[in-house]
Parts: C-alpha cells; sequence; structure tokens
C-alpha cells in the first residue's frame, strides 16, 4: 500500500494558542503523523496545548516552538547548571526546570571512585542531559556519546546570565545568529550558551564580557538587521 | 490641636463618597421602576466594558498577564512548574495552587470583603478543568492574582487574566479559559456590572468558559433566578466569552509577533 506524504497545515509557521485546531484528519487517510511538543490529538483533529509557533519538522512531524522562561528538560540537550548540593554519587544540579537535575560523580571523562571532582555550591557547569522523564529527576553528564569530556565540565571566570529558552535556540541556530556573527569578527571572546535559557560569556577584558553580554541581552526582540545595527552601534561607542 | 479640616483642606473622601450615594440613589431609582434605565458608563445592558489587556509584566514570573476592564485592574503573575515541598505527598498529576489577594487600596473600603475570601478556590475550580495537570507530576504551578483596583466583576476578570498568564508562562492547556458575569435585576439581565450594579442586584451568574473547545469549566449562580432567565444569561455569558476568547487570542499573537520583529 503506497504511503503519500500528508499535506502540510496552513498553520505551519503561524502562532498557535491552546485549543487552535492545527490539523483535521479526516480529510486524511493511511498517513501518519508524529507531534512533537505542544500538540495532542482530540478524536479527528490536532489541537495545540501551548502558546507557540507551529513548526513542521519533517513532512510528517509538527511541533510548537515557544520562548519561555522555565526550561523542560529533553535528552541530549546541552545546559548550564548550577551545583546547589552535593551527595556521596551525584551533585544535584539547577538547570532551571520543574525538578533539580542529578549529575553522578562518575560521570566525568575518566571518572573513578579515586578521582571525584569535588565541586563548590555555586559551581558553574556545562553538560549534556542523558536522562529526561516528567516522573524522575533529569540526569546529567560531563561527557560526550564517546566517554570523552568534549565541551563540557566546569566554567570557570567569565559572567553567566539567563535569557528565554527561544533565546538560547536562536543563538545555537545553524545559520550563525546575527549578533554571534558581528561580535566574532571584531572581537576575541569565549561563549557557551545553554538550551535551558542560561549563557556564559567570557574574555580577556572585562569590558569585552559586558559589550557581548549587553548585546545579546537587547538582541531578544530584534530582527537580524535591526540586531547588526545595534551591535555595530555598541561597537562605536567602545573604539 | 483642633481636629477640624481648615479652610484649604481638599477632603476627596467626603466628594467621592457623595457621589457615590447619588449613583446608588439613581440606581435604586430605577430599579423601582422596572424599566429599561440607561447605565453609568453609558452602555447597554449586553455591552461588555472596554477591555485592554497585556502579556509579561512581570519579569520575575515564568508567565504574567495585566487585565484592565473599565475601573477594574488586575495582575496575576504564574510561577512552576516547580518542585512541590518536601512535606506534600507524591503526586502522579501536577498542582494547582491559586492565591487571590486585594491590595489595600482596590476597594473604597479597605480590606477584602467578605464575599472575595472564596475567590482563590473559585479561581482554582475554573483552571483545573484546562490546565494539563498530568503533563507535570511531582510539580505545582503557582497562580498569584492581584486585583489593584476593583470596580466590580471581579472573579470573570481574574479568570480570565490568570488563563493568559497561564499561556505565556507556556503551561500545558486544553484551551483558554475565558469569563464573564451577568447579574439580574427584576426583569432585566445585565452583562458585565460594576461594583454599584454588583451592590443592588437580584442574582448573579458567573460562566468560566473554554471557547474553542465550548465547555464550561465552572458556573456560579447566587440569588433568585427563573429557569428562562438562566437559560438566556447562560448563553449571553457564553457568547460574550467566545468574543474575549478572540480578544485573548489576539492578544498572544500580538506579544509574540512583537517579540520577532
Amino acid at each position: 500500500m503506497e504511503l503519500r506524504r500528508p499535506a502540510p497545515s496552513p498553520l505551519v509557521d503561524n502562532y498557535v494558542v491552546p485549543g487552535d485546531v492545527v490539523l483535521d484528519l479526516s480529510e486524511m487517510n493511511n498517513q501518519t503523523i508524529k507531534l512533537g511538543a505542544g500538540l495532542r490529538q482530540e478524536c479527528d483533529t490536532i489541537e495545540a496545548t501551548s502558546a507557540g509557533k507551529l513548526r513542521q519538522l519533517k513532512p510528517n512531524k509538527y511541533c510548537i516552538e515557544n520562548s519561555q522562561k522555565r526550561y523542560k528538560p529533553s535528552v541530549e540537550d546541552t545546559v548550564l547548571g548550577i551545583v546547589v548540593d552535593t551527595k556521596p554519587d551525584n551533585f544535584l544540579v539547577d538547570i532551571k526546570g520543574p525538578n533539580l537535575a542529578f549529575l553522578p560523580v562518575l560521570s566525568f571523562e575518566g571518572g573513578t571512585r579515586r578521582n571525584i571532582p569535588k565541586f563548590k555550591i555555586g559551581t558553574l557547569i556545562y553538560a549534556r542531559v542523558v536522562k529526561a522523564n516528567s516522573i524522575m529527576n533529569p540526569e546529567l553528564s560531563c561527557m560526550d556519546a564517546t566517554g570523552k569530556a568534549a565541551k563540557f565540565g566546569q566554567l570557570k571566570d567569565g559572567y553567566m546570565f539567563d535569557t528565554s529558552t527561544g533565546m538560547s535556540r536562536m543563538l545555537l541556530s545553524s545559520p550563525t545568529c546575527p549578533v554571534l556573527e558581528v561580535l566574532g569578527k571584531k572581537l576575541s571572546f569565549e561563549i557557551a550558551v545553554g538550551l535551558n535559557g542560561r549563557v556564559w560569556v567570557n574574555a580577556p577584558a572585562a569590558s569585552t564580557v559586558i559589550l557581548v553580554s549587553n548585546a545579546i541581552m537587547r538582541s531578544e526582540s530584534l530582527s537580524g538587521i535591526k540586531q547588526r545595527a545595534m551591535v555595530e552601534n555598541l561597537l562605536e561607542r567602545l573604539s | 490641636m483642633s481636629a477640624q479640616a481648615g479652610p484649604g483642606t481638599y477632603s476627596p473622601a467626603a466628594a467621592a463618597g457623595d457621589r457615590r450615594r447619588e449613583r446608588k440613589e439613581e440606581l435604586r431609582r430605577h430599579l423601582a421602576e422596572d424599566a429599561d434605565w440607561p447605565r453609568a458608563d453609558g452602555r447597554s445592558f449586553h455591552d461588555c466594558r472596554p477591555a485592554f489587556m497585556q502579556t509579561g509584566p512581570t519579569t520575575a514570573a515564568s508567565g504574567s498577564a495585566y487585565a484592565e476592564f473599565g475601573k477594574t485592574k488586575v495582575i496575576v503573575s504564574v510561577f512552576g512548574p516547580r518542585e512541590s515541598k518536601k512535606a506534600m505527598m507524591y503526586s502522579d498529576v501536577g498542582r494547582l495552587n491559586c492565591n487571590v489577594s486585594y491590595t489595600t487600596f482596590a476597594t473604597p473600603v479597605r480590606g477584602q470583603g467578605a464575599d472575595n475570601k472564596e475567590y482563590s478556590s473559585m479561581l482554582h475550580k475554573a483552571l483545573e478543568g484546562a490546565v494539563m495537570l498530568h503533563t507535570f507530576p511531582k510539580t505545582t504551578v503557582d497562580v498569584f492574582a492581584l486585583v489593584l483596583e476593583s470596580g466590580g466583576s471581579d472573579l470573570p476578570i481574574i479568570i480570565s487574566c490568570a488563563s493568559l498568564a497561564l499561556a505565556d508562562a507556556g503551561i500545558m492547556m486544553y484551551d483558554l479559559v475565558t469569563s464573564v458575569s451577568v447579574s439580574c435585576f427584576r426583569k432585566n439581565i445585565i452583562i458585565d456590572p460594576t461594583s454599584d450594579e454588583e451592590a443592588w442586584q437580584d442574582g448573579s451568574l458567573v460562566v468560566a468558559f473554554m471557547p474553542a473547545r465550548k465547555e464550561i469549566t465552572q458556573l456560579t449562580l447566587t440569588g433568585e433566578w427563573s429557569d428562562g432567565r438562566i437559560t438566556n444569561a447562560v448563553e449571553l455569558c457564553m457568547d460574550a466569552c467566545s468574543k474575549l476568547g478572540d480578544i485573548l487570542r489576539d492578544r498572544l499573537k500580538d506579544t509574540a509577533t512583537l517579540t520577532c520583529e
């Protein structure tokens, strides 16, 4: 039996709110549709359950992309966490989610009982979500899939600030974000972006850190062209 | 020292009190005549007050909304989902914690009225049918509503504003919740009553409604009503709720458009 590609929803790339009917399934037959975050099936319709932009990821996969202050943990997300407590077997890390995340003491490169890392309360850590479940606390790891530390671990010095989850997604988007593109051409700095809406910036000069942080924070509600203009304006003031 | 006010002293409370008494007397006179009469703000019986709504006034909250219907001004902040307190038992569905409070200057008489004490539980009942509690087990969502100025029909405005704040916070919901109240005066039914009109009503009806699903989440009835008039009043409320639902949707979409530009 031939599977036809489902017709895209007319609301794709439009803003939807809870209760909006995204797709009518009564008009479709023998077609598979995958539902991402913020969507649910109600009889013969697909309805939105949260406010945001409807995205079509694949020909048959839909999800709602929204910008929030709170973060919902998802497997393979890279996050910036703050150590809030230490236990014999794991660290308790705040990742701006509904629950605190566990970071096992052995989930570091070459981690054994003999060389357990010692993190003080308040330490900033760049980690990867390995387990995410609504019933259990999320689990983090400071290793990539191959067991190497890669870019994960403790972030020393620098400055960390909070943004929305939408902003952090924009900073990590595939064509480089206009703000980072313009700043990267003129200034030398390090940046770590967590999908949980936290950004860490480090640079040799404090003025650079302040400028980069302000530029990112201001750019949240601006279009690409306005972002470039704003960054150039900030750079002019610095020089 | 004399307690008497000097000749140059301005006393706004006395003047406001006189005006309020005059309005009440006029309203009582109209009720005695039992005929169609003009409302103090010039609206017809089936007209709602002009509405202004906005999302995101509270930066510290996960989601927030501000609503202004005539003189009634409400601000709602939503916090969470966040971990439930250790003392609470495990729950495989989330908890919705609602709290309604009044500022000391919200009403002409200082302090929260006896009628308003149960608004917190009524807000909870109106919202819990729309919020998908199973999507955040073991956690709590806190909804704090603050009435800045009370000008009548407080509860419906609190419910609508709380629904907007929950949507702004990204809480999973089956649909937005809108609410409208009507008051009954002898043979007349008036929608969205002011505080002066509420003081003289024979009965009131508050409907909380999900416009897209066409479902009522809460219906509160007080006073004397006949069967036919209840049906008319509920239909009137549902129609107004549907229109208010469109305003809420437009408000959320406008906010998103402004953020993207």
